[in-house]
């Protein structure tokens, strides 16, 4: 017997112990294109310092006179070729940057995805699904950002700040000075910087947020809001958030403003024509000399403008990739029990003091005790928060106890072989899932064979055959935004048809929904009758029509049993459960 | 980089006339004309700065080239310190100015079109998507805030550019329309580059949605695919558009990463242009090889500022685009207007409708000629099918609305010629949905009468079922209800709602009932609080609910904006007309005798 969860068997190995090994060892996966990047940068930074170097060589020659055309033509020439080669150099830099990042993305997605799908059906039951997403758009994208333009300009600019220490002293050795200074002090400044900034840049995100948050509230409940009389307190209200923010924002614009590398750029361009000047004067230097190094420390602009957002780009995409990773290694595991019992199952269920908890917050559910005989019907009736969709997730193992038993056929079902069990019941549940593809691939979801007629008659027993036929496409029409929009109500005989396909022998329907017109609700009680007929079902519901006539009802409250019993005898024993019924008798 | 914002806008029909925008954006500067005035001082300065530069090493380099002992070259070298630090400091204090002026201006703007906004009748609302609205207000201001910043940097780039071509200028005319003949070249190579790039922006945008909505189905399907075991389905499903995506990402990718390279090249063309030409001009002492350095450095000068300016054009539109946003925001007109501001004492609750015709649309009439009268404490039931004019109704009596003709009277006086706000606090609304504010129970049981004790709030609790409905909430009345009420169900937002309203006791209440989801237990507990309104209020009730049309004392039956019946419920079933269709279609599944009936019924087809 297979077991129970889902693998798929990705081509490489990945080192998850820490994000930046994880992000690197997928980074390994592309050797020729790291290499394209790092080339092209240092190629392109190389190229953009031979402009001042030639044009360092045409001022010697104006300068010794005679004639110069054919040499001015030369050093011409070799600037417009050695432009054109940096132009390729850089498209090597920014694409080969840019792929890597697509590539990073691409891989990443595909490892998430592969990873939730192999992960308990307890985990996707705890993890919200907003919070999944967020990081499998969100997060991966600020992954590839973090390539280009993040590593994209912080290579190009650790580059821009090499070639002048490269190629300075080779006019002079002491020229090293200047450029080295700066790098130094520039280094500095840039982690100050962004050290002083991050706290501000939390605050003004934070005071928005909170701003955004206030109007969003206010307008969505306008109603509430006039009906009360309330206007200007709200306007009170969001003058404190926008005022907030403004404060933020100021706070945010003075360190901006104060941005030190500026000044030190200006000061390394007067401190290099000053040594300039000397080397000149002591004859160390000739003038074209002296304009080339100019020319050099002007490469150090690029540094100085482009790159603070990049330092910032790439300790977000660092954050995303943590958030994914830890998404990655998360796990609950529930024992799969491949040797346990496994064969056709009757369909009676028991619990016996059962109790249960999420982790070590509240108790949902305790000294649960009843027993449901193969085909009869049981209803779970309470109020929001009384325990009743925890119930049912107990029974197909979604999660397990804390104390006491679930049985089916007598067995408990941790001494059940997971995949048997599950394979023979089915849950629907209250917001139904269908897939954006047609109607009759949803119904057949769990059997992709199944043959048309089959769907059919599946659809038929769950009423839903007529209104299918009714849209223009019928069984072929698309669900979702590209095609039809379905109603409560005909998602949920969809999926009892989906379910029906399959043939569970206990079926847990979360029906908590009510219909607005009756002759839906005929529908409706007619295919929860056929669902039931010949199998165990569960039903949540707040349909009196179907609490009425379930075989066994359950009443919870706050975790634990009301009131168990037929209807004839809770209406005997229970005073709320008589109040239900006694409302509608006038 | 700023060459490419503003790519992904949508394009926006504007109707504002530019020069009037400004004009009014001025008006929002005017308080802050003080640092408006020392920040444009200070990027004059900054441009001369800038621009004097690379004058003073072009000097610099002239006189060295004549006598290289030459004094001043070193008192050069001093003012370059000098210059570097003093463009630092001015362009410190410029950004500090900036950013004070700009922020307040936003909070003026932002202050402005909330408090605008919150003063609009419903009418607005029904028009506007409030995730909108909510971003005229919060991120347009924004951005009309960055093209403010943006405006005094480019001018400082064209300013700087301007006194240096004026220098070059003056030192050799035939060079600098060569470097002039060039700035336009450039201009248009990178505004053609950035349509490409919308272009290529724009398709893989669509891409990347598509990708999003696949995962949003792939990660929300895994639970049911689990179920179904049918795993490696959706997972080839799911490979197949990552690698789509991919595709689309990296086509897009190249075409923005050829910009720059071909900008380069052209700029190496420009300067070997320029060391040819300006060479052989020096050779011949035509110019002096100090200017001839500046030539060149003035190349490498106008390189960013033209990159600035192809992208000026859209960034300034975009941020007029979004001031007219807030400015249409405030302009818009309140439909609902009163004559006057009378002020009332507690009402009795009596309601007169005389021939009032009511519309949404020009073309479509909701309620035409409609008349009905409500006397003090009576509790009715309003029943028709959607659109008949149940809603509207009620909108109308709250004032959300106006009304086209007619009359309404509230205790015999003219609805128009009362204060609004005096008005309101006498109506207890609860909604379909009801809305609770984040924060406690007890927090939004006491939001129209913020001084009612916790006790009081804690009596009325426990007079509703026993205050068993308590218990449902995990920390009773101080358990916090999230955003718009989510971590609560539809049943205990309708609870806390109807709590708000008897805390409130108003003269007249009204309610559009929920219809879905709501358990039997709640549901009780809801017709009891329900109970206690109607005995104390004149109640106006939009019933969905069966047990709740028998609770009232007159049911209202309404159809295409007019009443066609009236009475109790088994007088109207008698009668077998609208009220009897009515009853079968929404009401008779809710009845003692459908349930009794459901299992035979269910069996027998």
């Amino acid at each position: 017997m297979s077991v129970a969860e889902f693998v798929v068997r990705l081509p490489h190995a990945r080192d998850h112990r820490s994000a930046a090994r994880w992000i690197l060892s997928h980074v390994t996966d592309h050797p020729r294109i790291v290499l394209t990047t790092f080339v092209g940068a240092f190629g392109n930074a190389t190229l953009a310092a031979a402009v001042p170097v030639l044009l360092g060589q045409a001022f010697n020659l104006v300068l010794q006179g005679g004639e110069i055309q054919a040499g001015l033509g030369r050093i011409a020439l070799t600037i417009i070729l050695t432009q054109v080669v940096r132009g390729v150099l850089q498209l090597g830099r920014n694409f080969g940057s840019d792929l890597l990042g697509q590539r990073l993305e691409r891989d990443i997605r595909q490892e998430l995805y592969a990873s939730l799908l192999g992960k308990s059906m307890t985990f996707h039951n705890l993890q919200p699904v907003g919070d999944t997403m967020a990081r499998a758009t969100n997060d991966v994208r600020e992954i590839g950002l973090m390539f280009n333009p993040g590593f994209n300009l912080v290579i190009g600019s650790a580059n821009f700040m090499l070639l002048p220490l490269i190629v300075a002293p080779s006019y002079h050795p002491s020229l090293l000075l200047v450029p080295a200074l700066f790098t130094i002090s520039y280094a500095f400044a840039v982690w100050a910087y962004l050290r002083e900034l991050r706290p501000v840049s939390e605050e003004v995100r934070r005071t928005f947020g909170e701003m955004n948050t206030q109007v969003s509230e206010a307008l969505d409940g306008i109603e509430v809001v006039k009906g009360h009389a309330q206007e200007a307190q709200e306007v009170e209200r969001f003058s404190i958030n926008a005022s907030a923010f403004r404060d933020a924002f100021v706070r945010q614009g003075d360190i901006e403003a104060r941005y030190l590398p500026l000044l030190l750029l200006g000061l390394a361009e007067a401190g290099s024509f000053l040594h300039a000047i000397l080397l000149f004067r002591q004859g160390s230097l000739d003038l074209g000399g002296l304009i080339a190094f100019m020319g050099l420390i002007q490469l150090l602009g690029f540094p100085t403008f482009v790159s603070l957002f990049a330092y910032s780009q790439v300790s977000l995409g660092m954050a995303g990739a943590r958030r994914i990773l830890d998404l990655i290694l998360r796990e609950t595991q529930l024992d799969q029990n491949p040797t346990g019992h496994s064969g056709p199952m009757r369909g009676e269920l028991e619990f016996r003091e059962v109790g249960f908890s999420y982790g070590e917050g509240k108790v949902a559910l305790s000294g649960l005790t009843f027993k449901v005989r193969p085909g009869q019907t049981l209803a779970i009736v309470g109020q929001t928060g009384s325990g009743k969709t925890s119930l049912a997730k107990l029974i197909n193992r979604i999660h397990d106890v804390s104390t006491g038993q679930v049985l089916v056929d007598g067995i408990d079902v941790r001494d059940w072989n997971l995949a048997s069990l599950r394979e023979q019941i089915s849950i629907i549940e209250q917001d139904v899932f269908l897939f954006s593809r047609s109607i009759a691939q949803n119904i057949a979801f769990g059997q992709p064979s199944a043959p048309e007629a089959a769907i059919q008659l599946a659809a038929g027993q769950a009423q839903a055959h007529e209104f299918i036929r009714g849209f223009q496409e019928g069984y072929g029409s698309i669900v979702g935004e590209r095609g039809v929009t379905l109603s409560g109500g005909q998602r949920q005989r969809v999926a009892l048809a989906r379910a029906f396909l399959t043939d569970p022998r206990v079926l847990i329907l979360d029906d908590s929904t009510s219909s607005i017109d009756s002759a839906t609700e005929d529908e409706i009680q007619r295919a929860i009758f056929q669902a039931s007929q010949g199998r165990t079902t569960v039903i949540i519901t707040h349909r009196l029509s179907q609490i009425r006539w379930a075989d066994l009802i359950l009443v919870l409250r706050d975790g634990r049993m009301a009131a168990l019993g037929t209807h004839e005898e809770l209406m005997d024993r229970s005073p709320a459960y008589r109040r239900i019924f006694q409302r509608l008798a006038d | 980089m700023s060459f490419f914002r503003d790519l992904e806008r949508e394009d926006y029909d504007r109707t504002y006339r530019d020069r009037d925008l400004v004009v009014r954006l001025a008006g929002y500067f005017r308080p802050e004309r003080r640092r408006v005035l020392i920040a444009a001082l200070a990027t004059g300065l900054i441009a001369a700065g800038e621009a004097a530069s690379p004058i003073m090493v072009s000097q610099g380099v002239g006189l060295l080239e004549q006598d290289p002992a030459a004094p001043q070259a070193a008192w050069i070298a001093a003012a370059l310190f000098l210059v570097g630090g003093l463009v630092w400091s001015v362009n410190w204090i410029r950004r500090r100015m900036l950013t004070r002026a700009v922020g307040a201006v936003m909070l003026d703007l932002r202050t402005e079109a909330f408090a605008a906004t919150a003063a609009h009748d419903l009418a607005f609302y029904d028009e506007h998507a409030s995730g909108k609205v909510v971003s005229r207000i919060t991120s347009d201001t924004n951005e009309f805030a960055q093209v403010a910043v943006l405006v005094t940097d480019v001018a400082s780039e064209v300013l700087q550019v301007a006194i240096l071509i004026l220098v070059l200028l003056r030192l050799e005319w035939s060079l600098t329309l060569w470097v002039l003949g060039m700035i336009p070249v450039f201009l248009v190579v990178a505004l053609g580059f950035r349509r490409l790039a919308r272009h290529a922006i724009r398709r893989s945008m669509r891409g990347i949605a598509n990708v999003n909505a696949s995962i949003k189905e792939a990660v929300t399907g895994i639970t049911v695919a689990k179920n179904f075991r049918q795993e490696r389905a959706i997972y080839t499903e799911f490979d197949q558009v990552n690698r789509q995506s991919y595709a689309a990402n990296v086509r897009r990718g190249f075409v923005l990463s050829v910009v720059f390279p071909t900008l380069n090249a052209m700029m190496g063309f420009g300067t070997a242009l320029m060391v040819f030409l300006g060479g052989l001009s020096a050779g011949r002492g035509a110019v002096a090889v100090g200017a001839w350095y500046l030539f060149m450095r003035s190349l490498d000068r106008f390189w960013f500022p033209i990159l600035s300016l192809s992208a000026f054009w859209s960034q300034i539109q975009g941020g007029l685009s979004a001031a007219e946003r807030v400015f249409a925001l405030i302009d818009t007109e309140s439909q609902v207007r009163q004559t006057g501001q009378l002020k009332i004492p507690r009402l009795q609750g009596r309601i007169h409708f005389d021939q009032v015709d009511f519309r949404y649309h020009p073309k479509e009439p909701v309620l035409e000629g409609f008349s009905l009268s409500i006397e003090p404490g009576e509790s009715l039931a309003l029943v028709g099918h959607t659109g008949a004019g149940k809603t509207s109704i009620v909108k109308l009596i709250t004032r959300f609305y106006e009304f086209q003709s007619g009359q309404v009277l509230v205790d015999g006086l003219d609805l128009r010629s009362l204060d609004l706000h005096d008005f309101r606090r006498q109506i207890g609304l609860v909604s379909q949905n009801p809305f609770l504010f984040a924060g406690t129970v007890t927090d939004n049981i006491r939001y129209a009468r913020p001084h009612v004790s916790d006790q009081e709030i804690d009596a009325l609790a426990r007079r509703i079922g026993s205050g068993e409905w308590l218990e449902t909430l995990p920390q009773g009345l101080l358990t916090k209800v999230g955003e718009r009420g989510g971590r609560l169900s539809m049943g205990q937002r309708q609870l806390v709602s109807l709590m708000r309203v008897l805390v409130q006791r108003p003269a007249i209440f009204i309610l559009d009932e929920a219809t879905a989801n709501i358990d039997p237990f709640t549901e009780s507990q809801i017709q009891e609080a329900l109970q206690l309104i109607l005995a104390e209020t004149t109640s106006i009730l939009i019933a969905h609910r069966l047990s709740t049309v028998r609770a009232c004392d007159r049911i209202v039956v309404l159809r295409q904006g007019r009443v066609i019946e009236q009475g109790d419920h088994d007088r109207l079933i008698a009668q077998g007309g609208h009220y009897a269709e009515l009853y079968n279609t929404y009401f008779r599944h809710q009845s003692l005798a459908y349930i009794q009936q459901a299992r035979l019924a269910a069996a027998a087809s």
